[in-house]
């Protein structure tokens, strides 16, 4: 799950499933690395691209083989885990996992945490649990949906135990959808549409937002998307954003995937 | 546009799983006054396959709830490709977005639905477009409809919208043959039902026959 006073990237992924698994392969191994299952995705290929995307994660951590142990124990080594080695040779890795003897945090290294980006408006509980079921840590609601959903929503992940993402977008007063809300969702994206963005260059990501929800809000955490540069990705996290989300940066230049990731991980913390 | 107006439609919505889908699907009668709707939790979950399945077994008008809010070509694209006849868009999408999907529609032959779920004032949200779509559809969510009871289908919308706006009227959100009866009465031109198809029984083909009694 997400901590606080943490900087995460969320890499949008939009491509085709070919294309993401190259992408995924060239990824640097980082718990502040948030995966997201991009809208336009989960429309084409549906669940199986959450699915899809954590099998390449764990191939590219485990290789193609899991039987590789020699190869496993190297990449747990270069992590400096090695104390994983042994559980992972002893079997079952996800059973450890339950039982605690993985921390959180190195276990987030070798779990990818996924949001799907559902962006429900109504009726979420048949998606939210796909979604879990096909191995998302988060799910995405629109705050444009009727209060009704967005409740339904936020309690639906509670119970399933995955982190609710409520999205901004087109939303003019953020501030008053959360004060109407029963519960308060995990992250508040904020948002400007690509779109929007395209066929209105006017339109800004609303950064002063975020010092008004976090002064209220003690547990939210903020995310910002819309960036189009590193620059700007950066100047949102900056901003006093939790995470930082890239979408047209990462999927018009896959071969940059790993020089501007790097770069983003180096300039924040 | 592709359908048809002064002609009253009975657009059957499903939500379940694929196969419960197609299984509906495989016992509707056939009538071009039936629209069949792929909903959204089937594209959610089974992406684009879920439209072009049902596409290959019937030769339907299919709807494809894409319920857009931003990156409208893309959808549209999607949809037209996998054999719909017509995607919506969500009226609460930046004013961008919807002028986007419109055009995008117009230029894949495939007919716009706007869908008003959660707009207050949908007579001025369609004055703020370049142009209309070619349906409008006024909607009661499902968790509207159970976690808030005395929440109304907002009928009297249907006549402000058709005085002002060249369009055809969907309602969605009323399942009993009362709310059917009286979207007609109202001057709907769409009807959109799922409950009664959320599972395929022995009744599914009678039902959908007494739907489109109802709806002339």
């Amino acid at each position: 799950m997400l901590k606080r006073n943490t900087k995460y990237l969320q890499i949008a992924f939009n491509r085709s499933l070919g294309e993401i698994a190259k992408m995924i392969n060239l990824l640097p191994l980082s718990d502040r690395i948030i995966i997201e299952a991009g809208y336009p995705l989960i429309k084409n290929y549906g669940t199986d691209a959450i699915s899809s995307i954590r099998d390449f994660w764990y191939q590219k951590f485990f290789g193609p083989q899991e039987k590789n142990l020699s190869t496993k124990s190297f990449k747990l080594e270069m992590l400096g885990i090695p104390d994983l080695k042994d559980l992972l040779v002893k079997g079952d890795y996800f059973k450890n996992i339950f039982q605690g003897k993985i921390s959180p945090q190195k276990s987030a290294v070798i779990d990818p945490y996924i949001v799907a980006d559902l962006k429900c408006m109504d009726r979420a509980f048949t998606e939210v649990e796909a979604a879990k079921g096909a191995g998302a840590q988060a799910a995405t609601c629109l705050g444009l949906a009727p209060l009704e959903t967005i409740d339904a929503f936020i309690e639906k992940c509670e119970e399933i135990k995955i982190d609710s993402f409520l999205d901004m977008l087109n939303v003019e007063y953020p501030f008053e959808v959360l004060s109407k809300l029963k519960n308060l969702p995990k992250v508040v994206m904020l948002h400007r549409g690509v779109d929007e963005r395209e066929d209105n260059k006017d339109k800004e990501i609303p950064y002063h937002q975020i010092e008004r929800i976090k002064g209220t809000y003690d547990d939210i955490l903020i995310a910002v998307a819309g960036g189009e540069t590193v620059r700007e990705a950066i100047t949102g996290s900056f901003n006093d954003a939790d995470i930082v989300i890239v979408w047209k940066l990462v999927n018009e230049n896959p071969e940059n995937i790993v020089e501007i990731t790097k770069e983003f991980l180096g300039e924040t913390k | 546009m592709i359908l048809k107006r002064n002609r009253k439609y009975l657009q059957i919505a499903l939500n379940s799983t694929l196969n419960e889908a197609i299984e509906i699907v495989r016992k509707l009668p056939f009538s071009e006054r039936v629209l069949i709707e792929v909903g959204t939790p089937l594209i959610r979950i089974y992406g684009k396959r879920a439209i072009s399945e049902i596409r290959a077994l019937v030769p339907s008008y299919i709807v494809a709830d894409t319920k857009c809010v931003d990156l409208a070509s893309r959808d549209i694209k999607m949809a037209a490709a996998s054999g719909a006849q017509a995607a919506t868009c969500l009226g609460v999408a930046p004013v961008e977005t919807i002028n986007r999907f419109i055009k995008d529609c117009h230029k894949a032959g495939i007919d716009s639905m706007v869908d008003m779920m959660n707009v207050k004032d949908p007579v001025s949200a369609l004055k703020s477009l370049e142009k209309a779509p070619d349906v409008v559809i006024i909607h009661r969510g499902v968790d509207e409809t159970e976690f808030s009871k005395d929440k109304q289908i907002p009928f009297y919308q249907i006549n402000e919208i058709k005085n002002n706006f060249d369009v055809l009227l969907s309602v969605a959100g009323g399942d009993t043959i009362d709310e059917v009866q009286r979207s007609i009465l109202n001057s709907a031109d769409i009807v959109v039902v799922w409950k009664d198809f959320y599972q395929s029984t022995d009744e599914t083909k009678d039902l959908a026959k007494e739907f489109l009694k109802e709806i002339r």
